[in-house]
């Protein structure tokens, strides 16, 4: 009984300080957010005594307003707002890109298996190994052969890469797991191939296309390099792209509301999808089988 | 009879390879061109800053790279780096996924917590986090991050501290991404399997190491392999922030400084490829350990 009572004791020591060294960051980053200028300087670093959201309207004043001044230096605003759509366009864009993608390949090698299969997917997997320091050089003669430089459509086209090899990989692993007769049952009664795969194998696979489309939104949000390298002009950057613009002597507190703006509805998103993030994980790896 | 089997299954091989198309294309407009153009100048003398044409030079680059000494030394803290961030977000991430493997109250707050570090973007956190360790102004809290950052960068050599609070973020991000990927694969096993080791093995460490490992080996070998390709991500994104100013000891930012900075792309291109066979062969291994088990068309 003793001995129980004392792993019980372990388990919620180590689960608490599991959840401080998990949330610690996170909290800090969204407490100086809602701080003062004043406060930031001469108040306590971990907690806020006057909560206020004017940093967070100050991002949106409208381009071209100054606002205001520090010693003599102006304070230029910044575009936040299309900043905003922007995320909001290449982030939604790159997922449903790379999901139909991803989907197609892995039927293909799940289900058809075309001759080869195993060294297809394993050889899509290993682009992972392929260094990314100094591609974006040369990633450069192809985007302006394209004509697209400084355009958003580049992300759009270079970001799904980044998550593709792991969705192809989960979602073929998952395919391949499921029997066969599963399809070959509707196939036998007459329909399709296209509708076999929507009406039985879309649905079926709903957890695992949740935990693909969780796992390419984590992955192109932590990117930095890319986007500040291709977008230009600031009425065409994403968020982190714009942020790393800023001022930072200047503007600490507005970048750090902006930093917040950009990953509270991410991290809700994922949050409301986490269960099924796990699960699909699982379901690809294992089950079907 | 036969011939009409061969011929569905000659259509099934074509609708495969049409299916597959668009994931290859992708792959290859991203990723083929840039690769070729990087080999391919890894064996010349390429510049920006040069007038005439670029120059084969045959080995030459990576010659020259092997027989630096600061090579070596870029090459062991890269490596160093990659086993030591790995190791800390195996050990912590499967520290997350047995203390969540079973059930109690809390359980799904404790989980969300685990999950956020990844879920929240790093390429504002990483911001946020460089920002906080290395604060531009006075803030309320800049004296103190200024005083770590005298004492490690004194005990350590000037940049310690840049690298190191990096490096912590990188670990703090990667262990919530692996402790939930484990979690997944310890959901996987079926608990009576549990139930079984615990009445035959003695402790909970030799359960531990002769159940739970083996079960759990697909998603370690991913996670490993993940981490390893990965780990280098955050250093870059730093790098880009502080618009080069900070050089990392390891051979990415090396890289990018002779790109960039100095405007020899030969040599940074070598000095990039020179990992690469580290790597596949990490992969090539860890293929054997996470491949999808063969089974027989049924």
């Amino acid at each position: 009984m003793r001995r129980r009572a004392r792993r019980r004791f372990w388990h919620r020591a180590l689960t608490g300080l599991a959840v401080v060294y998990c949330l610690f960051p996170i909290y800090f980053v969204l407490v100086q957010s809602l701080k003062t200028a004043e406060e930031d300087v001469f108040g306590y670093p971990l907690i806020v005594l006057h909560p206020t959201l004017e940093n967070f309207e100050e991002l949106f004043v409208p381009s071209g307003q100054p606002r205001g001044f520090v010693g003599t230096v102006l304070r230029r605003s910044y575009p936040f707002f299309v900043w905003l759509e922007n995320t909001i366009v290449v982030f939604s864009g790159t997922v449903v890109l790379t999901l139909a993608v991803a989907l197609a390949a892995a039927y293909a090698l799940g289900r058809l298996r075309p001759p080869g299969y195993r060294w297809w997917r394993r050889v899509i997997f290993a682009t992972y190994v392929i260094p990314q320091t100094i591609l974006f050089v040369p990633l450069y003669h192809v985007v302006n052969a394209l004509g697209l430089d400084d355009n958003l459509l580049v992300l759009v086209l270079v970001y799904p890469t980044t998550a593709l090899p792991f969705c192809v990989w989960m979602l073929s692993a998952y395919f391949q797991h499921l029997p066969r007769e599963i399809e070959e049952a509707a196939l036998i009664e007459g329909a399709g191939r296209a509708t076999a795969f929507f009406r039985i194998l879309l649905p079926l696979s709903r957890p695992v296309l949740v935990a693909a489309a969780i796992f390419t939104l984590g992955t192109i949000a932590s990117d930095f390099t890319i986007a500040s390298v291709f977008l230009l002009s600031d009425i065409n950057q994403t968020i982190p792209a714009g942020l790393g613009t800023m001022e930072v002597a200047l503007d600490e507190l507005l970048a750090v509301a902006g930093i917040n703006l950009m990953a509270i509805p991410i991290v809700l998103i994922s949050a409301c999808f986490a269960r099924g993030y796990v699960r699909g994980l699982t379901a690809a790896m294992v089950e079907g089988a | 009879m036969r011939s009409r089997a061969g011929a569905r299954r000659r259509r099934e091989v074509g609708l495969a390879y049409l299916l597959l198309a668009p994931a290859v294309v992708l792959l290859g407009a991203v990723l083929a061109y840039p690769l070729a153009w990087e080999v391919w100048a890894s064996f010349t003398g390429l510049s920006p800053l040069q007038e005439s044409g670029p120059a084969f030079v045959g080995f030459e680059n990576y010659r020259l790279q092997l027989a630096s000494p600061q090579f070596w030394l870029a090459a062991a803290i890269t490596v160093a780096h990659a086993v030591v961030t790995t190791a800390a977000k195996l050990a912590i991430g499967t520290g997350f996924a047995l203390l969540l493997a079973r059930p109690f109250r809390g359980r799904a707050v404790v989980f969300l917590a685990v999950f956020l570090p990844w879920a929240y973007p790093a390429s504002v956190s990483v911001i946020g986090w460089y920002w906080t360790l290395s604060p531009p102004i006075t803030t309320s809290y800049s004296v103190f991050m200024g005083n770590l950052k005298n004492a490690v960068d004194g005990a350590l050599g000037s940049g310690a501290w840049a690298f190191l609070s990096v490096t912590l973020f990188n670990i703090w991000r990667g262990s919530s991404f692996i402790g939930v990927l484990l979690l997944a694969g310890i959901n996987a096993i079926p608990p009576e399997l549990f139930e079984y080791a615990t009445l035959e093995c003695g402790s909970a460490r030799q359960r531990f190491w002769s159940v739970t490992v083996p079960l759990l080996r697909p998603f370690l070998a991913l996670s490993v392999f993940l981490s390893l390709t990965t780990g280098f991500a955050d250093l870059a994104n730093v790098w880009m922030l502080t618009a080069g100013r900070i050089v990392f000891p390891v051979i990415g930012t090396q890289a990018y400084w002779l790109a960039i900075g100095a405007g020899q792309f030969g040599p940074a291109s070598a000095l990039s490829l020179l990992l690469v066979p580290l790597l596949l062969a990490a992969l090539l291994l860890l293929f054997r350990l996470f491949d999808a088990p063969e089974r027989e068309p049924a």
